[in-house]
């Protein structure tokens, strides 16, 4: 009898003789008795529809998982681009010089990190950095402001003018075309000015005119006029004076006939024009005529 | 891109078939291996949805075999074998012209084979069942368990020998 016989006669591989032979033995009755009740086994159902549509609805469950995810992970991706921009442009502004500038007929006030003041008059620009301010108290400026300074290191206002420096103290800065002016209304103010160093006392003035040194004058007053809306000048040549008024009131100023060399003491108000110009007009003995944003002045003959 | 093509699994109507031809022999398998309708089930879903989700990978060619290897390693180690528990057709009830202690006797020989079928080792088990239910050839089945067709006439061999040697109390 050949190797796994019994597999063969199931596959009907049995030779002739070997099916007789088979047949014969005392076993064969039983074998054909199991495959007889094994052909009529059946297995548990199954229903292979049902399995498709359960399978089936696995895919579509997981197809719109895959959908969800995606945009997820390009939020991610535009949240971090956007995140990593934010932080760059963050130290970046940091780092940047800190810069506040004035219109015409604008005023602005001005807390520095230290706690010091500076009110900014008309037209007029300042620039310093937030970085180390404590150590390194430098402003540069532009126009006129007024300076109320905290007591500490050493504070220097850089103009195109001159240098002033100071330890603590309240004074007034302008540095206009032509005319630089620093007075001093508490503690004491060092100016530099064409390479000569002055110290200037609480009370008094430093004015220099297109670079010359003109006065060094007493100073009644403990703030700048201007703060309180008001300009005021002494023995100011009368150019200096217009141009003021101009960047107070916001009106274009053209003259006629006038020598505007002349010297002008006294003021003007900064909210009221007609009150300025009269102001301006009378004591110079000049006439003016203003219409919409212009004025001009002419000479009385 | 895809390959755009009738062969491929992707394509649901390939699925489907691939499904159809497969799915309750794999259910089958399973089940005379562990004896678990439940877990048979969930193998024929595990193997089906691992082919859908690999089906630009998988060619129609070998997604037969690649269903049997998901199905066939999911339960690895992992669940123990109950019993196997089969009906008989109805058939045999039909004609009762039968004496009743050759019923009984029936259903005594039925009590015995289902006990040494539970007895058999699983690769035994699962290859006599397979060719006398399913009626899958010696080469099916050695080509779905990845042995020779010799192999698994052995397996047939010894599983008839056993399951005489039990009923006939030996």
């Amino acid at each position: 009898m050949q190797e796994n016989y019994l597999a063969k006669w199931l596959n009907n591989e049995l030779s002739e003789a070997e099916l007789e032979e088979f047949k014969n033995s005392d076993t064969y009755a039983t074998y054909q008795q199991i495959i007889d009740a094994s052909n009529a086994l059946e297995s548990p159902s199954f229903n292979t529809e049902e399995a498709l549509a359960a399978v089936k609805n696995v895919h579509l469950f997981n197809d719109t998982k895959v959908v969800q995810l995606n945009p997820f992970k390009k939020f991610l991706s535009v949240a971090a681009a956007v995140a990593i921009l934010l932080t760059g442009t963050y130290f970046y502004v940091n780092s940047l010089d800190e810069q506040i500038s004035t219109q015409y007929a604008e005023k602005k006030e001005i807390v520095l990190p230290d706690n010091s003041e500076v009110v900014l008059n008309a037209d007029s620009r300042l620039i310093y950095s937030n970085k180390n301010w404590n150590a390194n108290r430098n402003i540069s400026l532009e126009g006129e402001a007024f300076f109320k300074v905290a007591k500490g290191k050493r504070f220097t206002v850089a103009t195109e003018a001159g240098e002033v420096a100071v330890l603590g103290t309240q004074f007034n800065v302008e540095d206009r075309k032509g005319f630089f002016e620093v007075t001093c209304f508490e503690g004491l103010v060092s100016v530099s000015f064409n390479g000569k160093e002055t110290k200037l006392p609480a009370g008094s003035s430093f004015v220099a005119i297109d670079g010359q040194i003109v006065t060094d004058e007493k100073q009644n007053s403990i703030i700048p006029s201007w703060i309180n809306a008001e300009s005021t000048f002494k023995s100011i040549p009368l150019k200096f004076v217009l141009n003021e008024f101009q960047r107070q009131h916001n009106i274009i100023v053209e003259t006629k006939n006038i020598d505007t060399n002349l010297l002008y003491t006294g003021s003007f108000s900064n909210t009221d024009a007609n009150l300025a110009l009269q102001s301006i007009s009378t004591p110079s003995r000049i006439k003016f005529t203003l219409e919409g944003n212009k004025v001009l002045f002419y000479a009385e003959n | 891109m895809k390959i755009k093509n009738e062969d491929n699994i992707c394509n649901d109507k390939v699925f489907s078939e691939i499904f159809k031809a497969n799915s309750k022999t794999i259910y089958n398998y399973i089940y005379y291996k562990f004896g678990n309708e439940e877990k048979s089930y969930d193998a024929v879903q595990e193997a089906f949805v691992k082919l859908w989700e690999n089906c630009a990978k998988v060619s129609p060619a070998k997604a037969k075999s690649y269903v049997y290897t998901v199905a066939n390693n999911l339960y690895l180690n992992v669940i123990k074998a109950e019993k196997v528990r089969l009906k008989y057709a109805d058939k045999t009830l039909k004609t009762t012209h039968e004496t009743p202690e050759f019923l009984m006797e029936e259903s005594e020989f039925k009590a015995k084979l289902d006990h040494a079928l539970n007895n058999l080792p699983d690769n035994q088990r699962i290859t006599f069942l397979l060719n006398r239910i399913d009626g899958k050839k010696y080469k099916e089945i050695a080509a779905l368990e990845g042995v020779s067709v010799k192999a698994i006439e052995k397996r047939m061999h010894l599983a008839l020998k056993s399951l005489r040697e039990k009923i006939d109390g030996i």
